[in-house]
């Protein structure tokens, strides 16, 4: 196998076998998207049919900020026991570390948008049947943009001293396209079922993007 | 042959000197004390060898590349680097670090098993690291190397918390890693009684090298 491409599944491997032992990131991220989402059930009780035309924007912010209860954790495990240096050390570009990393938190990002999904459509009678797919394919290119940036600036702020709100403010402006066409995408799929192409290209391309950008900058991050 | 060689290199943490002009080399099979007071520069100086840190100005070359170009990305881990912490997970057992390092470098996992038994750490290898006592801690960071098969070592205060016995142990491995004809570059306040172990030693001074 590629030294590379054996670096990147050893760190997916790793942070998804961390993910699963612990549960601290994926049973956070569970419970605060479930509250927020009953309270917006309860919040938004009367007009449905109004309801309805927020509930896509609705669902990608709820989605956006669970996701930054992960993504803030998620290089937790090494610079709590000195593993920044180990990763660093691997016999490749460190790139491919990026890659390992980002594959684990789009995972876990997937994740956490079909369990937001489902409380969606339990608490605020989201009926995803017809738009199924296309959801599904909005999900999926908006867990990679999001993971990808959410990767690099995660990276970016590990060792910082306010890590929790350095954060936020560096991943804000730049995930609002991501945030704007995923609504924009998830709102026409509910709506027709179907998604325009000008969604698909834009969130392919950012999520491409800032894919390549991680590969090639992280090197840079993981030095002091 | 020249393992390690450093030519006016400096490392500059904004008005802090860390490194300030450092020129020196480190021949293959040879053991080297990097004495110094706090503050001197002696970690810094093994990060940069690492590859760990970028130096502001000279030139670093390990294992004849410069180990911060991407062409020779693959030579980083011929460099084993074992900081103030193992460099281990604490949530996952030392069995399955060990097998993480070994994918990551590409070796086979068949050398765990001795490498545990080596540094006397079969008793907690299914134990997360994290439940580990700082001394078995510090010989699970040393077990890393050897599993990972480095030619250079670069340990910094590796005697830190260790009793008698695993000082001992590690001073073993520290002589058969020499006699396999590899080297290793040792950052310390204090040797103590393993002073004889090292071919060499140099001060760092105020970011400044010199032979001792």
């Amino acid at each position: 196998m590629n030294a590379g491409l054996r670096v990147a599944t050893a760190v997916l491997g790793k942070d998804l076998r961390l993910d699963l032992r612990s549960r601290d990131r994926l049973g956070h991220m569970a419970v605060f998207s479930a509250l927020v989402v009953v309270l917006l059930s309860i919040s938004l009780p009367a007009a449905k049919r109004a309801a309805a035309l927020w509930i896509p924007a609705l669902m990608w912010v709820v989605f956006l900020f669970t996701s930054l209860l992960g993504l803030s954790r998620s290089f937790l495990a090494e610079t709590a026991g000195g593993a920044l240096s180990t990763l660093a050390g691997a016999p490749c570009d460190r790139g491919w570390v990026f890659l390992g990393k980002a594959g684990a938190n789009f995972l876990a990002l997937l994740g956490v948008e079909l369990w937001t999904a489902a409380l969606f459509a339990v608490f605020l009678d989201v009926d995803w049947a017809p738009a199924v797919w296309p959801a599904l394919g909005v999900a999926l290119l908006g867990a990679a943009g999001l993971a990808s940036i959410g990767t690099l600036l995660s990276a970016l702020s590990a060792t910082a001293r306010f890590r929790e709100f350095l954060l936020p403010v560096l991943l804000f402006p730049l995930i609002l396209p991501v945030l704007v066409f995923a609504s924009q995408a998830t709102a026409d799929a509910l709506a027709t079922g179907a998604v325009s192409g000008l969604h698909w290209g834009a969130l392919g391309l950012y999520a491409w993007i800032f894919t390549l950008a991680g590969y090639f900058v992280f090197d840079q991050i993981l030095e002091d | 042959m020249k393992v390690v060689e450093l030519v006016d290199v400096a490392k500059h943490y904004g008005a802090v000197r860390a490194l300030d002009g450092v020129s020196a080399s480190f021949e293959s099979g040879t053991l080297t004390h990097v004495a110094g007071p706090n503050g001197a520069g002696k970690s810094t100086l093994l990060r940069v060898i690492a590859g760990l840190t970028r130096q502001t100005r000279g030139r670093v070359n390990v294992l004849d590349v410069d180990l911060f170009r991407s062409l020779h990305a693959r030579e980083r881990g011929r460099v084993g680097y074992l900081g103030p912490e193992a460099g281990l997970y604490g949530e996952l057992t030392l069995t399955e670090n060990l097998r993480f390092c070994a994918r990551l470098h590409g070796v086979s996992e068949s050398r765990i098993d001795a490498v545990l038994q080596r540094l006397d750490l079969g008793q907690v290898r299914a134990r997360p690291v994290s439940t580990l006592s700082l001394g078995f801690r510090r010989r699970a960071g040393l077990s890393r190397l050897l599993v990972t098969d480095c030619e250079l070592w670069l340990l910094d205060e590796p005697w830190n918390g260790l009793d008698a016995d695993a000082s001992a142990s590690l001073a073993g491995e520290l002589r058969a890693h020499r006699e396999s004809g590899r080297t290793a570059l040792v950052a310390a306040h204090v040797v103590g009684d393993y002073a004889a172990l090292f071919d060499r030693g140099v001060v760092l001074h105020g970011g400044r090298l010199a032979d001792a």
